[in-house]
């Protein structure tokens, strides 16, 4: 018998208790099952295909980025992949009612949902970048006051800038109807910084390699995966997978590949 | 217990027990007090009188999506901004599943607060019902669009409560929304029949509680889906379907939805084309079933500005052809009543390209739309110029 502040449990009892908590672990330890996960088979993704890069159209067929990473994805858990297009309104109902296992979407983790969605690690952050010359070691994001800096009006960089400006900070603004002209006011010298959103500063490298820029992040966007937060097997598995991929270096080239 | 104080006279104790007990309920009252006090009574942002909307173009008016916001303030700065604008109508979403928490409970708190509001302000409303109650579906994969046929009775009796209390403010109401989809009942197969039986329920049950309230059906999605499509079907064959059904004794106005897309608003419709003028086929259908008195309203539509999602345009074509729209309308529909845009704002941002159909953001940053419509519906010409000429890259 043991005794403890006058409880009295049986071995038996301790025994079976420590048995149980082995299972526990021993469970959770266990490889996930594909089969459970997946009974139909395939991996049904559910993207919107009009969002480039990361799935559009192409000539009939789905590509993109969110499209190359759920076929990584899926021949890293070795099963057949079914894209299900949808619209942005419809992906996280069709999450709920089984319509797809799981959401490859240019999905910001959204707190809001987690009651019902569990995301898995960041595959992208379109964040907010600070961009500027890269000869200009001055531009900092904590010192930006007489900066003038050069962003897309009424975006979210505008909103940044606000917030800047109420912590007490003077922005010299150059708004422009495009983030793109932002990037292009920066690189004539027409501005002392710009501010736009990563994708936007990667789609617009890419057709300027030989821009000599620096930039730093403000703020956090990642995109990740969403899976139905009852659906333990599916969301191990996705999560194994990317962080396989991840490791790999096959996550980077995809997303190199796109931009 | 000590005994001295066992030993105190009984009528010295009554009297202290007497003074805690009143110690006790003043304390509570100040409690009350307190309590009241930080929490706004309801309309102490109202304005005095109601205010009026100065428009020249009483056709423009605007989705509103206030069902999510929290803050009364914000409820109130949203529809200002709305008056300002020149708007003289909104569309509101009213979910059933917001009002009526448990069985029979009708919670009217937040409804009654926004309509409060609606009418400080001087603005009319087309109320749109939908979102079924959790407590309809055990099945852990309905969503809140999942509506069983054995519902529409309750969700009759919801539309009727809503039409008797909010009669004389809302007189307008649409029933559902975007029928032709799946995904608007919960990813079940698309059936015009069964919408129709949802208005043949609730169509007399609303007229019974508001006899002068216009009901709305319709609300399709433009879509290009064929028959046997599991996403829907589209909203022209589907319109043909519920007048097949026998809709046309159920609804007194048609509600349209018509985006632009990437097209201009002058751009000849076709039925295999999205694009504004589509509403012009669903208009044409009404008249080969006689439904030629009816009204309609566009109760959801516009342009997207995102720098990249596959349908949009730059901003300044966004806000160029929108105006064109109600210029169009003006000049060419004289069956339409009104035209309005989804959407004017949502309460926080969905972080993706829908945050790009909106007028004023989350954060209340004003866009260029914004400007290009308030001119537009209040004959004003801006001389203010809202950002740079693009940069000289040549």
């Amino acid at each position: 018998m043991i005794k403890h502040a006058g409880f009295q449990l049986s071995s038996k009892v301790v025994a079976v208790a420590i048995a149980v908590l082995l299972a526990a672990v021993w469970r959770h330890y266990q490889p996930p099952n594909r089969d459970i996960a997946f009974p139909a088979g395939e991996i049904r993704i559910g993207v919107d295909g009009s969002y480039p890069p990361f799935a559009f159209d192409e000539a009939g067929s789905l590509t993109g980025l969110d499209i190359e990473l759920g076929e990584a994805i899926a021949a890293e858990i070795g099963l057949p992949v079914r894209f299900v297009n949808l619209s942005f309104y419809g992906l996280y109902d069709a999450l709920k009612t089984g319509a797809v296992d799981l959401l490859i979407a240019a999905l910001r983790v959204d707190q809001a949902r987690t009651a019902h969605v569990r995301y898995t690690e960041a595959y992208f952050d379109d964040g907010l970048v600070l961009v500027s010359a890269s000869d200009n070691q001055s531009i900092s994001a904590e010192a930006l006051s007489n900066t003038a800096i050069a962003y897309e009006y009424a975006s979210r960089a505008d909103s940044q800038i606000g917030l800047w400006e109420g912590d007490g900070q003077e922005i010299a603004r150059r708004p422009y109807e495009l983030s793109t002209y932002a990037l292009d006011a920066l690189r004539l010298g027409q501005a002392e910084a710009a501010l736009v959103d990563a994708t936007t500063l990667r789609l617009y490298v890419r057709e300027r390699r030989e821009w000599q820029h620096q930039h730093q992040f403000v703020s956090r966007e990642p995109y990740a995966i969403a899976v139905r937060i009852d659906r333990d097997e599916v969301f191990k598995l996705v999560d194994r997978a990317l962080s396989t991929l991840k490791e790999s270096g096959e996550i980077a080239r995809i997303v190199t590949k796109w931009f | 217990m000590s005994a001295k104080s066992s030993a105190s006279p009984p009528v010295k104790d009554a009297a202290k027990r007497q003074r805690r007990s009143i110690l006790v309920i003043i304390g509570l009252l100040l409690l009350f007090a307190l309590v009241f006090r930080l929490r706004p009574a309801p309309g102490d942002l109202l304005p005095a009188e109601a205010r009026v909307v100065e428009t020249a173009k009483p056709h423009v008016c605007v989705h509103t999506l206030l069902e999510n916001e929290v803050e009364e303030k914000k409820i109130l700065r949203s529809l200002e901004l709305v008056r300002e604008l020149g708007a003289t109508t909104i569309v509101q979403f009213f979910p059933w599943a917001y009002v009526e928490r448990e069985d029979d409970q009708f919670d009217w708190w937040h409804a009654d607060r926004i309509l409060r509001h609606v009418e400080g302000q001087g603005l009319r409303v087309i109320a749109r019902l939908g979102l079924a109650p959790n407590w309809l579906n055990e099945d852990p994969g309905a969503t809140l669009n999942t509506l069983p046929e054995t519902a529409f009775p309750k969700f009759a009796q919801y539309a009727a409560a809503f039409a008797e209390r909010y009669a004389g403010t809302v007189d307008e109401i649409i029933i559902w929304n975007e029928p032709n989809l799946s995904f608007e009942w919960g990813y079940q197969p698309v059936d015009a029949g069964r919408y129709v039986r949802l208005l043949q329920e609730t169509y007399p049950a609303i007229k019974a509680a508001n006899p002068a309230a216009v009901v709305l059906a319709g609300a399709l999605a433009p879509t290009l889906e064929g028959r046997g499509s599991s996403a829907g079907l589209n909203d022209l064959d589907f319109l043909r379907d519920m007048y097949a059904a026998g809709a046309g004794d159920y609804f007194d106005a048609l509600a349209i939805h018509s985006y632009g897309l990437k097209e201009p608003p002058s751009a000849e419709p076709a039925e295999n084309r999205l694009n504004f003028r589509r509403a012009e086929l669903l208009r044409e259908i009404m008249l080969e079933n006689g439904d030629e008195q009816k009204q309609a309203s566009i109760t959801e539509g516009g342009w997207n500005d995102h720098p990249r999602w596959a349908h949009a345009l730059r901003p300044s074509q966004r806000s160029a052809f929108t105006v064109e729209a109600f210029e169009y309308v003006e000049a060419h529909w004289a069956w339409l009543e009104r035209l309005c845009l989804w959407a004017f704002r949502y309460p926080a941002d969905l972080n993706s390209y829908p945050d790009n159909y909106t007028l004023v953001s989350a954060n209340f940053v004003l866009k260029p739309i914004y400007y290009a419509l308030q001119d537009y519906a209040r004959g004003w010409e801006r001389e203010e110029v809202l950002w740079l000429p693009p940069p000289e890259t040549k």
